[in-house]
């Protein structure tokens, strides 16, 4: 990890992308310029003094130049104020923290899993990958079409067109993304899967992982607090103890991570 | 002008009155990117037991009004490893080093002082007997006067090196509690450790913490921390630590008011790194535009 840095971040554009789905894009060139995919940014909200905690986003993503995008879900007070915020208005950004994805050396094919908006996380990773000539497959789910935001950008990076999934069946696979995982690692052989997204899926992921002996890595999210890995409590349960989300992770080896 | 800002914590002399909460700053290396540790008053480390701790189930933190509820359950390596880790990253700096000591019994602080007494990157002792998030000792022991000054009584027996004992909130009488450690053989008293607190997730019905209950701190909880240390300055006559919800140089001189000769900084450290360093400058261009030449003038100086 690098140094890190708290860069004071003027927002470019902040705009609604889907149900309560919002794409932000910062001037942050102490993040876009050392930002590895995986990695996350610190984040202090202007305007919610009360709710004194800095909020974790990862890096969707970026022009290795200056700015950075991320993409967000509101979820609560914090994601609810940021919507409020409009171009020229700043933000206090740390970054960029932790141990993002690694992709093995002798990788030829990988798959990725990303579930809502989990799949953020893994844009720049699919970037990276295309970069490397690494054979790239990519699910995704949403609980509807119109929360599927991110299916375009995949498209548009690998060469297989993503294999979409929703709750509601009104695009692609109806049900979720485990569904064509599960028929993608019985038919393919991959070197490596990343998966992100809500904790019961990537726990699903890393089990049928397992039992396809295919090696899986995971971008946990904890709540946080330091978000710089001086306050232990993000901590996830891994075979080595208690580690840090932010800082030892937030990816882990799935194999390494108890549930 | 020169403003003289150093203060002497019962024997621990620091160049400025700000050192950090036990806890929200590891011991220093994660804040080396944003600031110069060399800077700090003094740096406290999160409390070490013997042989290390686990800590508490996640989640273990809740965001709550102005403050967060925390139960991380002193999770720790263990003094071995503080010595050669920690302790031994820190020999490259020359600010003075306060140690937070935990245990689950009487005996372990005391092995815990005994280990770190041939180490000589350790200039105080800050006696951890106010943790709300552990079972077996913490605030248990904190909470019982007798017990207070039997253990502080114990560890003062095992050290000459300044012996500062951190208090609870969760009581009825603080000042018995701190005469209690003053009688031990206190150099110094620490207030407040977290207020026993809980949050609750109503869609959910669960509460917001793994362990139900957690310790609350932040800016929610400064006015109880300064009533306590106003208490406690009129009740003893050993310095001051003060902290609770303390994120600028005014929050410091308040605490000073009160009675308190340093201050600590918490989660503050959380929402912008840099927070010591501002409540550093904060003091000194208080005492600036105040005409206040030595800082420790201002320690009880609060005019009822």
């Amino acid at each position: 990890m690098s140094k890190l840095v708290e860069g004071i971040c003027p927002i470019i554009s902040n705009e609604e992308v889907g149900p309560r789905l919002f794409l932000m894009r910062l001037d942050a060139p102490h993040c876009a310029q050392s930002i590895e995919p995986g990695q996350f940014i610190h984040v202090s909200v202007p305007g919610i003094e009360g709710h004194v905690l800095r909020r974790p986003f990862s890096v969707y993503d970026t022009d290795g130049k200056s700015i950075i995008s991320i993409l967000y879900q509101v979820v609560g007070f914090g994601t609810d104020r940021m919507t409020e915020l409009v171009p020229g208005d700043r933000m206090s950004v740390i970054g960029a923290i932790g141990h993002g994805w690694i992709v093995p050396n002798d990788a030829h094919r990988v798959l990725l899993v990303g579930g809502g908006v989990g799949s953020a996380p893994l844009f720049l990773l699919a970037r990276k990958l295309k970069e490397q000539h690494i054979d790239t497959d990519v699910v995704i789910g949403a609980q509807t079409l119109d929360a599927l935001v991110t299916y375009e950008d995949f498209r548009n990076v690998i060469e297989h067109a993503p294999i979409a999934c929703t709750d509601d069946g009104s695009f692609g696979v109806s049900g979720f993304c485990t569904i064509p995982v599960q028929r993608l690692l019985g038919t393919t052989s991959y070197d490596m899967v990343f998966c992100c997204g809500p904790e019961p899926l990537m726990h699903a992921v890393s089990d049928q992982c397992r039992d396809a002996q295919i090696p899986c890595q995971i971008s946990m999210e904890k709540r946080m607090a330091c978000g710089i890995g001086a306050c232990l409590s993000c901590v996830v349960d891994t075979i080595h103890g208690k580690r840090r989300a932010c800082v030892d992770g937030p990816v882990f080896k799935s194999e390494e991570v108890v549930w | 002008m020169g403003i003289d800002l150093s203060v002497n914590l019962g024997g621990l002399v620091m160049k400025n009155p700000v050192t950090v909460a036990s806890g929200t700053f590891a011991a220093g290396q994660e804040y080396g990117d944003f600031i110069d540790l060399n800077e700090l008053g003094a740096l406290t480390t999160k409390g070490v037991s013997l042989n290390g701790w686990g800590g508490n189930d996640a989640p273990r933190i809740a965001e709550t009004p102005s403050g967060i509820l925390n139960s991380i359950g002193l999770q720790n390596p263990g003094v071995a490893s503080l010595k050669q880790h920690e302790l031994k990253a820190l020999e490259a700096y020359t600010v003075p080093v306060i140690v937070n000591v935990s245990g689950h019994s009487f005996d372990e602080y005391i092995k815990v002082i005994e280990s770190l007494e041939s180490c000589n990157r350790v200039d105080a002792y800050e006696v951890n007997i106010s943790c709300p998030n552990v079972d077996e000792g913490g605030m248990t022991f904190g909470t019982h006067a007798p017990s207070v000054e039997k253990i502080v009584g114990m560890c003062r027996r095992a050290t000459k090196r300044p012996l500062i004992v951190k208090l609870t909130p969760n009581v009825t009488d603080i000042t018995e509690i701190a005469r209690a450690a003053e009688a031990g053989g206190a150099d110094a008293i620490s207030l407040i450790n977290t207020v026993l607190g809980m949050a609750i997730n109503a869609q959910t019905r669960k509460p917001e913490l793994a362990r139900v209950v957690g310790g609350l701190s932040g800016p929610a909880i400064k006015p109880i921390a300064l009533r306590m240390v106003w208490q406690v300055h009129q009740a003893v006559s050993v310095p001051i630590l003060g902290m609770g919800g303390i994120s600028s140089g005014t929050d410091a001189i308040e605490f000073m008011l009160a009675g308190a000769t340093a201050v600590a900084v918490g989660i503050a450290n959380f929402i912008d790194p840099r927070s010591t360093m501002h409540v550093i400058e904060g003091i000194r261009s208080y005492c600036q535009l105040n005409g206040v030449d030595d800082v420790t003038t201002l320690i009880g100086g609060l005019q009822c």
